[in-house]
Order: structure tokens, then C-alpha cells, then sequence
């Protein structure tokens, strides 16, 4: 037992700990934030995975062929945002089932990135360290916060301007309303599904982002597994944050600790069964959900698709 | 008719010369084979109140919602001061300054008072105008609120408040108030009243004021407009009428007419058979109840009362007609009878035996037959066979060891399709392939094919040509006679009258009044749907 506290205490104690954590939380926030935005507007958008990964592959390819990680960023916000053009035009134009064209959608990315990936097979590194002096030296989470592959620090303003969108201009007002009341919304003059469909692109938007980042701040290469469903943690911090943002990345940080919990684990030397610790996240993911998915109110029309007609 | 009084009112204002602010000609709106607005005209003018009186369904909310642009006229002109103007979305009616106060289709709970009102506006988002803004409007009509409240947290009166408030900033000339008082306590609605007469009076604004409510008719509106079955059958103003002429008017003369025979023994309906009246009422006075709810109680999820301790008797063979304003527990009492809803307290006894509320099935087992309210949502699967419904309730019936014997299933199918007379392509057409009649023959047959102690016939002519109506009508006289005890909730005043034995008035999910066939007064029903007390 007594080990047992001495082990937790060096594994909290080092900075690799949280170093892990970071990347892992850094990835799924950016994808979070995205389908925060999304299901305030109405759509549980579970193409994000698919998102992410044809974000990762397409950032790839854009390096590949320019050798420019901020090319690459580019190209993986606009494989994002294909993916999300899919998603939205189908479900909130052609009103098709939006948990039918997601799934499709993510088996599809799979299927496509492995195949052109074999074809393509492109070369990436990681992105270069920026250093943030001072900041950098806090104790314990300074290297995991400020020392981090450039990417990293993309959102330090995509979480802010996030908030801002939804609370603090029309356009955020708007979706809020199309989430909670369609009929209400469409009754005052807005139209629901094309804020809807804004939003699933916004999401898409950040993801592609988030692919960018698996590829080029947490992995440094790109293989057909890489998104592993970390999408469908994202959605499950929006969850687990009770559709708050505040909320939502607590929840990535959260699930990141238990993700990063085998790497960290291991680096220091310690031996668990290793097959236990990779259903770890999985099971802090259930968890977390069977505690807190009742809790919360989610918008009144998530989900709920919105024909425009009387009542 | 119609127009004369109009020009009475045009020639009494000082304005005459100028051109009324809204001027409805000859409107005209069928949904299918429903009339909403037959050749409806009516003149709303500036700095007047116009009540549109009538029952559900008469056609006031259809007319409304074609002026605010959420329903296109089949035919028919609208002008809005003097000129002919095609309206065909609410933007539209905004920017000609016709605005609409909704029932509760309008506001969105999650959301604060502020951002509710500027919800439609355009341009950039400034919390501070619109905070300000309200506050003038709040200071000049005395529609006082806190703009940052949550809207899902206010009562009923605050919410419509926001409503008005969020229709008055646009600064309308033309305001339709749907219902307004409905969600309202007594004292909310006086002073919703007495703001909507500053509004009008000293702004010279028009108003329409669509309601059921005599009371406040009479003492709200100028001038009223009574519509019936999409007609408006007559107009007056309101100095100059009293409630029993409304009522009169709202119920309809023809209904009073043949009633009135009724009630003298002079014409008894066709249809019906002498014996079977003088057989009933002697078993009236001699069976006991065979449907029996006590002191029933049933809240909704939000904690509102939807029966408020009801008691209703019926006795076999008895047709119980249960009238009232939609949305006074007409809905929960069906429900309650097709083991929808649970009981908080109070019991359902059927033939004696107290039944448990809300288990599924549990009401058809005792021998409850329902035909449902809407007949799409829950009375067929319109992507299954007509057999396949005509088995739906009882499938273990034609089944051997679970699994269904196609024959036996197809053969009761085609005796119920001959009984029924249901107009089909045979037992395994599909569902959908019926008109609404025929459908509504099927979930007629499959109820009474269960030889039902009691049944419930909650709208079930609803949205019917006449001639199945009519079919309706004899299939449920023929079941009484039968014994069955029959329930018939319905919104149409006529059916009620023609079918019941007995008429019960429900308000605010209690009975408010019952009314014994024969004695049947009209202006007394259209009192107590008019909300007057006994």
C-alpha cells in the first residue's frame, strides 16, 4: 500500500505526467469546442471523428507537398470542413437522419485515408517548439502549458473566441435558439437550419484543426488509427461538461488524464497490466457519463431534426 | 350582413374618409377536405379592438395566421391601409407593421428576457439598446420586467408580457393577439386589457383579439366577429350585444334548432330507433355504472394539474358526451383511459373493478376500447397492413406458440372489411393507401371486434368528410345499443349534441357543468364553454 502512495506521488510529481496530458487534452478540446458550438445548435454531430481524421490525413498531405506546417493547418481545417459539408447538407438541408450520415461518414474517413494514405504514403514531422519564456517555468503543468509544439497554442484563442461567438454576437444568439426552440426561432424570423449548418461547419473547422494537431504536435505521423475514437470522447466531454464550455474542457482534461494515464504509467517504469490501462479512459469515460449525463439539461431540440411547417 | 355594420362602425369613426388597416375580402382556406375560412370579410380599423369570437376550429386562428403570413389563402384579397398586399411569411408582415403576440410558439425558455426580445432582429448584437428599449416600453404601457431573467423561470402572465414586449418594439400599427388570456389568471388578464386599450386608444393602433372567452369580449373588443365552421356567421359590437347572444351565436342557430325539437319531443334524429330510447331509459335507472372514475388526479411532468379530481360516471348503453375549450383535460382523460397516463390518486373502475393506471395494456384488458385522438400518432402504423392493424391490440388472438397464423389474421380481416365496409385492395393493402375514413373504419373495427365493456371515442370525426361522419355517428349509436358505454370527447359541439345521453362540460380538468340530453339548453352549454359560471 505504502508503495502504492509512493508511486501515485512520483507519477503526480512529474512533469511528463502532465505533459501527456496536455497533448492528449489539447486534441480533444479542439475537437469539443467545434461540437460544442454544434450541439448548442441542435446537431449531435458524431462525424467528428470522421473529422479528425481526414483533417490528420489532409494536413499530411498539404506538408507533403509544400513542406509547410502552416500550409498543413490549412489543409487539415479544409478536410474538416469537407467532412462537415457532407454532414450539414444532408441532414439539415436534405433532412436525412444526422446519426445515419455521421456514422456513414466516419466509416467512410477510415476507409478512404487508409486507402489514399497506402497511395500517398506522405512524410511529417513534428511542428517546432515554441518556448514561452517566464510562463514556461511554473511548476509541474509550465513545460505541459508553454513549451509545446506551436500548434498547441492555436487554442489559447479558438477556446475564448468560441465563447464569444455563441454568448456575445447574433449569430451565437441565434444558434442558441435553434438548439433550444426550432419552432420559436423559425416564429421569430431565423433560419434554424442554416444556422445549424454554420455550426456543423464550425465544427468541422476546428477539428480539421484538431487532425492537424494529431499529426503534427502529438504523433508526427499519420496512419489510419490515429484518431482511435477520441471523437467520441470529445463528444462525451461536451456531455460530461454539461454543454457549458467551461464544462467541456474540464471534460477534456479529464478524459485526457486517463488517456495519458498508460504513457505516463509506463514512462516512469511501472508495471500494470497494460491491456487494463488502455480501457482506463474508456471506463472514466462511462463512468463520468453514467454520473453526470443526468445532471445536466441539454438543449431542449438536440438531435431533433427541424422541418419547417406549422407548429 | 356583415359589411352593413362594418360601414356603420367606418361611418361612426372621424376617420372614415381614410382607408381601414387591414381589410380581409372573400378569404377562403381548405386544408384538404377541412374548411378553415369560407369567403370570410372583415375590416380591422385603427384605434380599434376587433374580437374574433368562436369555438376550436372555427377558423379565427386560420384567418390570424393568414395575415401574419404563416398560412397562404386559398383565395382572396387582403389589404393592409387601402392597398391589396400578397403576405407570404412573417418577415413580410413585419415590415407592412403587422405584428403577432403568440399563444406560446414564440419564446424560447433557456434564453433571458432580453435575448428573447431581440430574437429576429438584425445587425450587430447590442445588449444595452435592447435592455433600454424595453425599459421604455415597460415605463410607457406598464409592462414592467426584469430583462435579465430567465424566460423559462416566469409565470405564465410575465411570459406573455415579454411576448407583447417583443411585439410592440417593432412599433406595429396592426397587432393580432392569438388567445391572449389563455395561460392567464383573472388579474393578469386586466391588466393585459387595460394596456392593450392604451395601446389602441391613445397610439391608434388596430387590434385583433382572437378568443373564446365572452367575458372578456365584452368588455375588451369594440366590435366582435362570431366565426363558425370558417364562416363568420355574424358581427356586432360589442356595446350592443350581451353573453347569451354570443353564446347563441358561437353554437350556431341550426344546432339550437334541432335541439329545441329534441327537447320538445317534437322530431327525434332519423337515425335514431324508438325502442332502443325506450330500452335505455330503463336500464339508466337500473344498471349501475360500468365505467366509474373517482376524484382522478393527474399532473403533468411540470407539476400542472391536467385532471384535477374528476368524477364521471357512465352506464352501459349510455353515450357520456364530454364537451369544453381544448386543453382542459380532454386529452389527459383519454389518455388516462388508454393506460397513457397514472393516476396520482383517485381511482378508474371498470365494471367494479378498480384498474392500475398508466400500466400499458392494462385499461384494454379490462375491456376499454379507445379510439385515439389523433389516428396517425396513435391509432394506426400506416406502413403496416390493414390486417396487420385490424390484429394490432390483441395479435396473441391469431397467434399459435407467438408465431402469427397468416390465415386466420387474413380471414378476420376480410370479415371486419365486409362488417366495416371498409373500402380497400383487400386485407394486406397497406395502411396508407386508405383515405382517412377508411382508416378510421379500421381503428373502429379493430376496438369494437374486442367486444369492449366501455369505449372511448376521443375526436372521432375529426378532419372526416360527411359522409363518414355520418358513418361514425350510426357505428357508435349501434355499439350503445349494444350496451357498450360509450365516452365521446369532442370539440364538436354538434356530434356532442346529437349523439349524447348525457353532456358533461370539463374545465380546468374538472366537470363544470352537467347537462342531461333533452334539457340540453344551447345558450347555457355556450355559457359554461364561454367560461361563465353556472
Amino acid at each position: 500500500m505504502n508503495s502504492f502512495l509512493e508511486a501515485t506521488y512520483e507519477i503526480l510529481s512529474s512533469s511528463s505526467t502532465y505533459m501527456n496530458a496536455a497533448l492528449f487534452a489539447g486534441l480533444l478540446a479542439f475537437a469539443a469546442t467545434g461540437e460544442w458550438v454544434a450541439e448548442r445548435a441542435g446537431t449531435l454531430n458524431i462525424s467528428v471523428e470522421a473529422m479528425l481524421l481526414t483533417g490528420a490525413f489532409t494536413s499530411a498531405v498539404g506538408f507533403h507537398l509544400t513542406d509547410s506546417v502552416v500550409v498543413a493547418l490549412f489543409a487539415g481545417a479544409i478536410g474538416g470542413v469537407l467532412v462537415a459539408s457532407v454532414q450539414a447538407e444532408m441532414s439539415h438541408r436534405l433532412a436525412a437522419d444526422q446519426f445515419v450520415v455521421g456514422l456513414t461518414l466516419n466509416i467512410l474517413a477510415f476507409g478512404l485515408t487508409g486507402f489514399l494514405d497506402r497511395e500517398i504514403d506522405p512524410t511529417t514531422k513534428l511542428a517546432r517548439r515554441w518556448n514561452i519564456p517566464v510562463l514556461n517555468e511554473i511548476p509541474l503543468v509550465g513545460k505541459a502549458l508553454f513549451n509545446q509544439p506551436w500548434p498547441f497554442y492555436i487554442l489559447y484563442a479558438l477556446i475564448p473566441l468560441s465563447w464569444w461567438l455563441v454568448y456575445r454576437t447574433r449569430w451565437g444568439l441565434e444558434l442558441r435558439a435553434a438548439g433550444e426552440n426550432p419552432q420559436s426561432a423559425d416564429v421569430s424570423g431565423i433560419d434554424v437550419n442554416k444556422r445549424r449548418r454554420q455550426t456543423v461547419y464550425y465544427a468541422g473547422f476546428t477539428s480539421g484543426l484538431g487532425g492537424t494537431f494529431l499529426v503534427f504536435v502529438q504523433v508526427g505521423r499519420f496512419d489510419d488509427a490515429i484518431a482511435g475514437g477520441r471523437g467520441f470522447i470529445a463528444i462525451a466531454a461536451v456531455i460530461f461538461g454539461g454543454w457549458t464550455l467551461r464544462g467541456t474542457i474540464l471534460g477534456c482534461v479529464v478524459f485526457a488524464a486517463a488517456l495519458s494515464s498508460r504513457l505516463s504509467i509506463q514512462g516512469l517504469g511501472y508495471e500494470v497490466n497494460s491491456e487494463l490501462l488502455q480501457a482506463l479512459p474508456y471506463i472514466v469515460t462511462i463512468a463520468g457519463m453514467a454520473i453526470f449525463a443526468h445532471r445536466v439539461r441539454a438543449p431542449a431540440a438536440l438531435a431533433r431534426p427541424f422541418v419547417r411547417g406549422l407548429k | 350582413m356583415t359589411n352593413r355594420s362594418v360601414d356603420l362602425i367606418g361611418a361612426d369613426d372621424a376617420q372614415a374618409s381614410s382607408a381601414p388597416a387591414v381589410e380581409f375580402r372573400e378569404i377562403t382556406k381548405h386544408f384538404g377536405a377541412v374548411t378553415a375560412c369560407e369567403e370570410v370579410n372583415m375590416t380591422l380599423w385603427r384605434g380599434q379592438i376587433h374580437g374574433v369570437l368562436g369555438e376550436n376550429g372555427a377558423g379565427k386562428s386560420t384567418l390570424m395566421k393568414i395575415l401574419i403570413g404563416l398560412v397562404m389563402p386559398d383565395r382572396g384579397k387582403i389589404l393592409v391601409h387601402g392597398e391589396e398586399q400578397q403576405i407570404s411569411d412573417p418577415l413580410d408582415a413585419a415590415a407592412l407593421g403587422i405584428g403577432m403576440v403568440h399563444q406560446h410558439f414564440s419564446l424560447i425558455d433557456a434564453l433571458t428576457v432580453w435575448e428573447n426580445v431581440t430574437l429576429g432582429d438584425s445587425g450587430s448584437l447590442n445588449p444595452e439598446a435592447i435592455r433600454n428599449r424595453i425599459g421604455d416600453i415597460g415605463d410607457q404601457y406598464g409592462l414592467v420586467i426584469d430583462p435579465y431573467a430567465l424566460v423559462g423561470e416566469l409565470t405564465a402572465g410575465l411570459r406573455q408580457r415579454v411576448e407583447i414586449i417583443k411585439c410592440l418594439r417593432r412599433d406595429p400599427q396592426i397587432l393580432i393577439f392569438d388567445e391572449p388570456t389563455a395561460v392567464l389568471t383573472p388579474e393578469e388578464s386586466e391588466q393585459l386589457f387595460n394596456s392593450l386599450r392604451n395601446v389602441v386608444t391613445s397610439e391608434r393602433r388596430a387590434v385583433a383579439l382572437v378568443s373564446h372567452k365572452l367575458d372578456e369580449m365584452l368588455s375588451a373588443a369594440d366590435e366582435i366577429s362570431i366565426m363558425r365552421q370558417g364562416r363568420i356567421v355574424d358581427h356586432c359590437l360589442a356595446s350592443e350585444t350581451d353573453a347569451p347572444t354570443l353564446a347563441r351565436g358561437i353554437v350556431g342557430r341550426e344546432v339550437l334548432l334541432r335541439s329545441e325539437q329534441a327537447a320538445l319531443g317534437v322530431a327525434r334524429t332519423e337515425q335514431r330507433s324508438l325502442g332502443r330510447d325506450d330500452r335505455r331509459s330503463a336500464s339508466a335507472l337500473t344498471e349501475t355504472s360500468v365505467l366509474r372514475i373517482e376524484r382522478a388526479v393527474v399532473r403533468s411532468p411540470d407539476g400542472f394539474r391536467l385532471l384535477d379530481e374528476l368524477d364521471l360516471e357512465v352506464k352501459p348503453g349510455e353515450i357520456v358526451g364530454v364537451a369544453g375549450v381544448e386543453g382542459n383535460g380532454q386529452r389527459p382523460l383519454g389518455d388516462l383511459l388508454s393506460s397513457l397516463l397514472a393516476l396520482e390518486s383517485g381511482r378508474v373502475e371498470v365494471d367494479g373493478k378498480t384498474i392500475s393506471s398508466g400500466r400499458p395494456g392494462a385499461m384494454a384488458v379490462a375491456g376499454v376500447g379507445v379510439i385515439p385522438e389523433d389516428r396517425h400518432d396513435s391509432g394506426v402504423v400506416l406502413d403496416m397492413t390493414v390486417a396487420e392493424n385490424l390484429i394490432l391490440t390483441n395479435p396473441d388472438r391469431f397467434a399459435k406458440r407467438s408465431v402469427i397464423d397468416l390465415k386466420m389474421v387474413g380471414a378476420f380481416a376480410q370479415q371486419m372489411i365486409e362488417e366495416f365496409d371498409i373500402q380497400c385492395d383487400g386485407p394486406f393493402a397497406p395502411m396508407w393507401s386508405l383515405s382517412g375514413g377508411n382508416q378510421q373504419r379500421v381503428v373502429l373495427a379493430r376496438e369494437l371486434a374486442q367486444k369492449p365493456k366501455v369505449l372511448v371515442a376521443a375526436q372521432p370525426t375529426r378532419g372526416l368528410d360527411v359522409a363518414a361522419i355520418e358513418y361514425m355517428s350510426s357505428r357508435l349509436r349501434l355499439a350503445a345499443e349494444e350496451n357498450v358505454a360509450i365516452l365521446l370527447i369532442s370539440s364538436e359541439l354538434e356530434e356532442i349534441l346529437d349523439l349524447s345521453d348525457r353532456i358533461v362540460v370539463l374545465q380546468k380538468g374538472q366537470v363544470a357543468g352537467e347537462i342531461a340530453r333533452g334539457e340540453a339548453d344551447l345558450e347555457h352549454l355556450g355559457l359554461l364553454l364561454g367560461g361563465s359560471a353556472l
